[in-house]
């Protein structure tokens, strides 16, 4: 089930809503909450639910044990096998094709017979983000930075909150521990109108933009040979606002319904494309995965610390990490490389890069990111060089289907991605006007949701 | 200042919205309740939106649209291609394309199969049945639009009046050939032969009502508007394949089909085998036309896309030989329809709709010539 389709707007949502403001007791509403999350979950494999409840059961009860458990072996255990099992499972599911494939490449490169036959595995939606849910959960536990929950029904609520279950944002336990203590005292209206605010802007900026854009690119990009070099960049261009607006609307979604339920989510995109650097862009460009991977692969590999070399070792195994993370195929750990490669650049040429003016700082960030969108979009090395052919060599050509709605898609989206502010900066007490105006534009994507299969959130794939 | 935050109040984000999703949602219900016949562009969609689980279509319907139009033009959202033509749909009281009158009289046979058979783009008239029953001077059951089914057919029979008689299962290449049903699916389709006729339509109803959304259609028609491959790319096209004929005039095919035109298919004998055993049990005989694809019939004619120089598997001539072989009576409509349709191309006439899978009434008319010249041994009218 989809935030953007009818049947979770009609019928999902409202239910859910009446009955856990009907229900008073803090289990009751983690039992809802918890049960709403699998049925929610349900509606893509309800087979995997089993998958979830597992992981959900193997943390709570190592959670027990480091609260139970003061010596340090005992604890260790307790660290280890959660996070080796939840790994394990995401590796099986996500990489054992790709591990395949790549041997089965290295093999034929080095003229070898042996090829393996490929799994027929299908990967859990979402399996990532509830993945790094209950690792977060036990490495801060057995770190003490929580302490964890003795309630099941709480902390299953907090692995299968329907909001963030399937594509973040990945919410740490310590983000939310404090308003899931409080859910019995939560109040209904307290924040509905921030709350339909966030869930509105982000329906609209999924359906009204990406979704436009997308449909655009996506067959111009699948026969993407015939591209010219002006078609090339701007699907590259076209889909950076894509996949920002894709995800921070379905992040806005996520917030919006976390207020609906008493649940402040963390802020997860905070207005990437005016960074001045890509470090800077990096920190604003779905936070809850790049601190992550700061906190739980950088900062233990060393992070900053000792030699240079040492610090852009340390920062390129993370960027490849959290590439493989975003695609278990070639061009996506190449994509972590490349992001990598800047950040270790952007380091030794920092004060120079900070003596320039802000504005071309700006400009030269987002210049970086999109042509890395050229390998990060890519479905082969091959395409890779293809794209990268096309937008660095002149190739003139018909233009695409769409180019005027394209540009004018880009230019609103660019307008507002660069210079506006983003939906944590804003207040969201609108005048009478606005709220016309948002529902207007609301009640347009109600109508495109009937007309177009709910389009899945680009994110889900990860 | 007081009114000042009630007006506020009333247009808070946490009080419109809500209430607009709430009007949407009954505007949506609301839309569902009378018939869908405005929003279809043909009798095949409006008449089989409510249709009980026992019948092909509603009960006792009529159908009238000056400006119908084909099923592939519609599905590749291409609407330059349109070819509108007047479609007249009468259904009788079990819910199949006849007069109201059909059953009054045993038929010299029953037709089965698919939408050939229903005569999807054609009016009442031009359908294969009637311009058989005009051709034998008797009536021609339609019966076209459900399963094959013994259990079924049988039930029918017995309504109609056919104690002993024929039954004709017109198989169109384009289609997936049935199975023999599993034996939960055999109870399943004597539960439908047995259906009270108002606890079905009741059902139908119901059912039609969840699935078929108007404001879905409006929706879909609005966005394929833009769709138009100018604005916006036509998401639509990948799933006809337009062809350009030698005579300059344009003709779409079904891209699923046109792409499993070239693998050599498999003859279900033995579905056949067993059908015709089942309907011999209940005193019916079977006899099986195939009807081609309108891809093999004007592919020789086609400039664009250029035919694949490889040897066609003729199917449908294999269909028909196999089956005589097992003692089957068997009809292929290839030759007369290929042989009427080179004929009239130089005048652009066609046997098929430019626009649609189907035939049209020119193409039922030599369909049905056909059959009475191949099936004449079985083909007779009742006292």
């Amino acid at each position: 089930m989809l935030f953007n389709s009818l049947p979770f707007l009609y019928l999902f949502l409202p239910i859910t809503y009446f009955v856990f403001w009907r229900l008073t007791s803090k289990t009751r509403r983690y039992v809802w909450l918890a049960i709403t999350g699998y049925v929610f979950y349900s509606f893509w494999n309800y087979k995997f639910c089993a998958l979830m409840l597992f992981s959900t059961l193997v943390s709570y009860l190592a959670g027990l044990g480091l609260l139970r458990w003061q010596d340090p072996l005992r604890r260790r255990l307790c660290l280890v096998i959660p996070v080796t099992l939840d790994l394990a499972l995401l590796g099986f599911f996500k990489y054992t094709n790709f591990v395949l494939t790549s041997v089965n490449g290295l093999s034929t490169w080095f003229g070898g017979q042996t090829q393996f036959a490929t799994l027929d595995i299908v990967l859990p939606v979402g399996i990532s983000f509830y993945t790094f849910h209950t690792v977060t959960y036990i490495v801060d536990s057995y770190q003490g930075r929580i302490t964890p929950t003795k309630s099941f029904s709480a902390f299953a609520s907090y692995v299968s909150l329907f909001p963030q279950l399937v594509a973040g944002p990945i919410v740490r336990f310590r983000q939310i521990s404090d308003d899931l203590g409080k859910i019995d005292r939560a109040e209904e209206t307290r924040d509905l109108d921030k709350a339909w605010s966030f869930f509105v802007m982000g329906m609209i900026k999924k359906v009204l933009i990406a979704d436009t854009i997308g449909g655009i690119i996506t067959p111009a990009l699948a026969s993407y040979t015939e591209l010219t070099t002006l078609g090339a960049w701007l699907c590259v261009l076209g889909f950076a606002y894509q996949v920002y607006y894709d995800f921070g609307g379905y992040s806005d979604m996520a917030v919006g319904l976390g207020y609906m339920f008493g649940l402040r989510l963390p802020q997860n995109f905070n207005s990437p494309f005016q960074a001045l650097n890509i470090a800077d862009f990096w920190r604003r460009w779905h936070i809850s995965m790049s601190s992550f991977f700061k906190d739980y692969v950088y900062i233990p590999l060393g992070g900053s610390r000792g030699s240079r070399w040492t610090a852009s070792r340390n920062l390129m195994v993370t960027m490849l990490l959290a590439g493989l993370w975003h695609g278990a195929n070639w061009p996506c750990v190449l994509w972590g490389g490349f992001i990598g490669l800047l950040l270790v650049v952007h380091g030794l040429i920092a004060p120079w890069w900070e003596r320039m003016p802000s504005w071309a700082q700006r400009a030269g960030t987002f210049f970086l990111f999109v042509v890395s969108l050229a390998i990060f979009r890519s479905d082969s090395l091959t395409m890779i060089g293809g794209m990268v052919g096309l937008m660095f060599s002149w190739h003139p050509g018909p233009n695409l289907v769409g180019i005027e709605v394209l540009t004018a898609a880009i230019l609103v989206g660019g307008a507002l991605a660069h210079f506006g502010p983003n939906t944590f900066e804003m207040e969201h007490r609108w005048t009478p006007s606005y709220v016309t105006g948002f529902a207007a534009l609301f009640g347009v994507c109600l109508f495109v949701l009937y007309g177009s299969a709910a389009a899945p959130f680009l994110y889900f794939q990860f | 200042m007081e009114a000042s935050i009630r007006v506020k109040s009333r247009w808070a984000m946490g009080r419109v919205v809500p209430r607009l999703v709430l009007l949407a949602c009954l505007g949506d219900v609301g839309m569902r309740l009378p018939r869908v016949d405005p929003w279809s562009f043909r009798g095949w969609e409006a008449l089989s939106a409510y249709r009980s689980p026992a019948a092909p279509f509603e009960a006792n319907r009529r159908y009238d649209k000056p400006d119908s139009y084909g099923d592939l033009a519609a599905m590749g959202n291409l609407p330059e291609l349109r070819q509108y033509r007047p479609e007249l749909f009468t259904t009788d009281a079990l819910g199949f394309r006849n007069r109201a009158d059909a059953g009054s009289r045993p038929p010299a046979a029953i037709v089965v199969g698919d939408s050939f058979v229903v005569g999807s783009g054609v009016s009442d008239d031009e359908t294969v049945t009637s311009r058989l029953s005009a051709l034998l001077g008797c009536p021609v059951y339609n019966s076209g639009g459900i399963d094959p089914d013994p259990d079924r057919i049988l039930a029918l029979a017995r309504k109609l009046g056919l104690t002993r008689g024929l039954v004709v299962h017109q198989y169109a290449e384009d289609f997936e050939m049935p199975a023999a049903p599993s034996e939960g699916r055999r109870l399943y389709q004597r539960a439908l032969a047995a259906m009270d006729p108002r606890i079905g339509a009741l059902v139908g109803r119901v059912r039609g009502m969840l699935t078929v959304s108007p404001l879905q259609i409006a929706s879909e028609r609005a966005l394929k508007g833009l769709e138009d491959g100018r604005l916006l790319p036509n998401r639509y096209v990948g799933r006809v394949v337009r062809g350009r004929l030698a005579n300059g005039d344009p003709m779409l095919f079904l891209g699923y089909f046109f792409g499993k035109f070239y693998q050599k298919r498999e003859v279900p004998t033995a579905y056949w085998a067993w059908l015709q055993k089942e309907l011999r049990a209940g005193g019916l005989e079977l006899a099986v036309v195939i009807v081609p694809s309108a891809y093999r019939v004007y592919r020789p004619f086609l400039v664009e896309p250029k035919p694949r120089p490889e040897a066609v598997d003729d199917y449908p001539g294999r269909v028909e030989e196999e089956l005589r072989r097992a003692g089957i009576p068997a009809l292929n409509l290839t030759p007369a329809l290929s042989a009427s349709a080179a004929r009239r191309l130089p005048e652009r006439g066609y046997l098929y709709w430019r626009d649609d899978i189907h035939w049209n009434a020119e193409g039922t008319e030599v369909a049905a010539s056909a059959i009475r010249d191949g099936l004449r041994d079985q083909l007779r009218c009742r006292p």
